[in-house]
């Protein structure tokens, strides 16, 4: 069937840029990717992007189609044909393009390499036999471990737009691949290091990552993993850690967030006293409520025994989001509901359950 | 008039009280009966899921247990961040009969009710957008926005993760804009409107927060929004409230009015300034009452 696509192509040696529409014939399952070596073989061979595996594995066909981060492997075109609308092919965000929908992944590597994405496991040599990881210690690390480093989360990250510096979703879900492995005994050092000026903290949750992620890695609970595993081991004197402590503290005496003093929690005393004049301003529309006396909520005691209570059952750090994790699952899978599993061009049906035989 | 609990957040309850009177207002009018749940907290607001996950949880589950004993199924709230964190927490609850038996016998051990599992979480935009709340809202939206120029600002977490919220497109959302034209008012296109304002970290990281938030703000003014428009008090508070930072840093003033969805509706609806409380914000609304002669 004809399949329309425009691509905004980049011609790094006269610096300039142009959108061009290509029409091709493509069967009904082409992908992206087939469509882009279609438009290279017959259409213009000067067309840049690059490809490996064609099966969502290499990582090296991000991309993004009408603004969003795809792997071009993994997108079927047949709904958009047929749709009539023409999807805008170009390259991802947050990196330098290089050439058309190529761009340089550098940055992206430097920043992997930077949370030293390999096992530091400080222990001697086990003898005769192996150690042994269970499967509960590897489901810290299930999600984390699926990255296949695209850059699909890195090119729509809103943080990193704002400081080139943020170590970004990629970076930040590797360094919790290994703070979370059971052999890794770096914690506390690769907290430190992660939780500096660029690193966690910069977050900003705009979940941007873990909508595009084409793996199912979520690296923004991967982030959140590293916030949590910081508090455990006590890594939490950076202003973000204080800012996340004091809507603990909140919680647990008032109910609701003690808002007035969340500043000087956060920036310490000295710093917030800069922010007086800024404050006044907010004071005269009622923005800076007054801190007393306290909005109490109703039964806060509940609130204050449940924290404790749940203290003591150890489901500290990163476990107690690793918790909730088998339940939140079933969302990633796209089932098509409307499709029956059964019907024709589908695997064949399960055959019917001879009664006698049970 | 459907009954749903209603969860007004922190926000709400102290600095953005603006909010709150003007969703309370503007309920019936739209065919809401609320329940206000007294015996809640913070949803922790991504902090303490950060922070304290397991607690997170639980103190989610205690939010979504009392709602659950004024029998509706409905849970209602007003902001993005308490609708991700307790939607979050209600799929976990709701697809692990394990986790959901552990924390309801915590809750029962702290004397709260336990939870099982029959609610959903709906922010209000959700249900004025669709079905019999947008029917009622075309109605109740009578005074109308006379060709009020709004630019919707989404924020994130209504829209992202898609998986946990789901109600449309998160690249292409609709809700807003089909709000804003039900009450008279003209929708402005510009891209930033599914980005981020930068208020998690606005305290932690301004001049990273700072950089996010000035793009919305500017892409809106560049379109000609006479205001813009937002489902979330987080995001109302960073773009209403450090509007003046930017000023500072960058030396634009882009006298912006922002306001709540329910004020936008309220004005629309012919709500009273007592429940509207636009004094209450940092930059004037003023030229938007102006234009409308409210």
């Amino acid at each position: 069937m004809k399949m329309a696509l425009k691509i905004w192509r980049y011609d790094p040696i006269a610096g300039e840029r142009a959108l061009r529409e290509y029409e091709v014939d493509a069967p009904d399952w082409a992908t992206l990717l087939d469509l882009l070596d279609i438009v290279k073989d017959k259409h213009d061979g000067s067309l840049a992007y690059r490809k490996s595996c064609r099966m969502m594995i290499c990582g090296s066909c991000g991309m993004r189609m009408d603004g969003a981060a795809v792997l071009a492997c993994k997108t079927r075109m047949v709904d958009i044909a047929e749709s009539g609308h023409v999807p805008v092919i170009s390259a991802m965000g947050n990196m330098p393009i290089v050439k058309d929908l190529v761009v340089d992944m550098e940055p992206f590597w430097g920043k992997i390499r930077s949370v030293e994405p390999w096992l530091q496991p400080g222990y001697s040599d086990p003898g005769e036999k192996e150690y042994v990881v269970s499967q509960e210690e590897m489901d810290v690390i299930h999600k984390e471990s699926l990255c296949i480093m695209c850059g699909c989360c890195v090119s729509e990250c809103n943080s990193m737009e704002a400081d080139p510096e943020f170590l970004g979703p990629a970076a930040l879900a590797k360094g919790m691949r290994f703070v979370g492995d059971a052999r890794d005994r770096a914690t506390v050092e690769r907290l430190q290091s992660y939780s500096s000026e660029h690193g966690i903290w910069d977050c900003t949750r705009c979940y941007f990552c873990q909508e595009r992620c084409p793996k199912g890695v979520d690296p923004r609970d991967a982030i959140a993993k590293l916030g949590a595993e910081a508090m455990r081991v006590g890594v939490d004197s950076d202003m973000g850690a204080k800012h996340a402590k004091w809507f603990v503290t909140s919680a647990k005496t008032t109910g609701w967030l003690r808002e007035t003093e969340l500043v000087p929690k956060t920036q310490g005393v000295a710093k917030s006293l800069k922010e007086v004049k800024f404050a006044m301003g907010l004071l005269k529309h009622g923005k800076v409520p007054p801190p007393v006396p306290p909005h109490v909520a109703k039964h806060v005691d509940e609130s204050r025994a449940l924290y404790d209570l749940v203290k003591a059952q150890e489901r500290s750090g990163a476990q107690g989001i690793v918790q909730s994790e088998k339940a939140l699952a079933h969302l990633a899978l796209d089932t098509d509901e409307d499709r029956d599993p059964y019907g024709e061009g589908s695997f064949p049906a399960p055959l019917p359950i001879e009664k006698d035989a049970q | 008039m459907r009954q749903v609990a209603y969860y007004k957040g922190c926000l709400a309850s102290l600095s953005a009280k603006e909010l709150d009177t003007s969703t309370q207002a503007l309920a019936p009018k739209v065919g809401l009966e609320l329940i206000e749940l007294e015996a809640v907290t913070c949803c922790g607001a991504g902090d303490i899921h950060e922070a304290e996950p397991d607690y997170y949880l639980h103190l989610n589950a205690r939010i979504l247990a009392y709602a659950e004993e004024t029998g509706a199924d409905t849970l209602m709230t007003i902001c993005n961040v308490c609708t991700l964190n307790l939607r979050q927490a209600n799929h976990a609850l709701q697809n692990d009969a394990a986790l959901l038996a552990r924390v309801n016998e915590n809750l029962v051990t702290v004397g709260a009710p336990p939870y099982s599992g029959g609610v959903e979480v709906m922010h209000f935009l959700w249900l004025i957008s669709v079905g019999e709340g947008y029917e009622l809202l075309q109605t109740a939206a009578h005074k109308g926005l006379k060709g009020l120029k709004v630019a919707p600002f989404y924020g994130c977490q209504i829209l992202r993760p898609s998986k946990l919220l789901g109600f449309e497109d998160p690249d292409k959302p609709e809700s807003l804009e089909r709000i804003i034209r039900a009450c008279g008012g003209e929708a402005i296109d510009y891209p930033a409107k599914v980005k981020c304002c930068g208020f998690p970290i606005i305290q932690a990281r301004e001049d990273v927060a700072l950089a996010e938030l000035i793009q919305p703000i500017e892409q809106a003014k560049e379109a000609g929004a006479d205001a813009m428009v937002t489902p979330c008090p987080l995001c109302h508070l960073s773009l209403d409230a450090w509007q003046s930072k930017l000023r500072k840093q960058t030396g634009k003033d882009f006298q912006m009015p922002i306001l709540h969805l329910s004020q936008l509706v309220g004005v629309a609806a012919g709500l009273d300034s007592s429940e509207l409380k636009f004094k209450r914000h940092v930059v004037s609304v003023e030229p938007v009452t102006e234009k409308l002669s409210v």
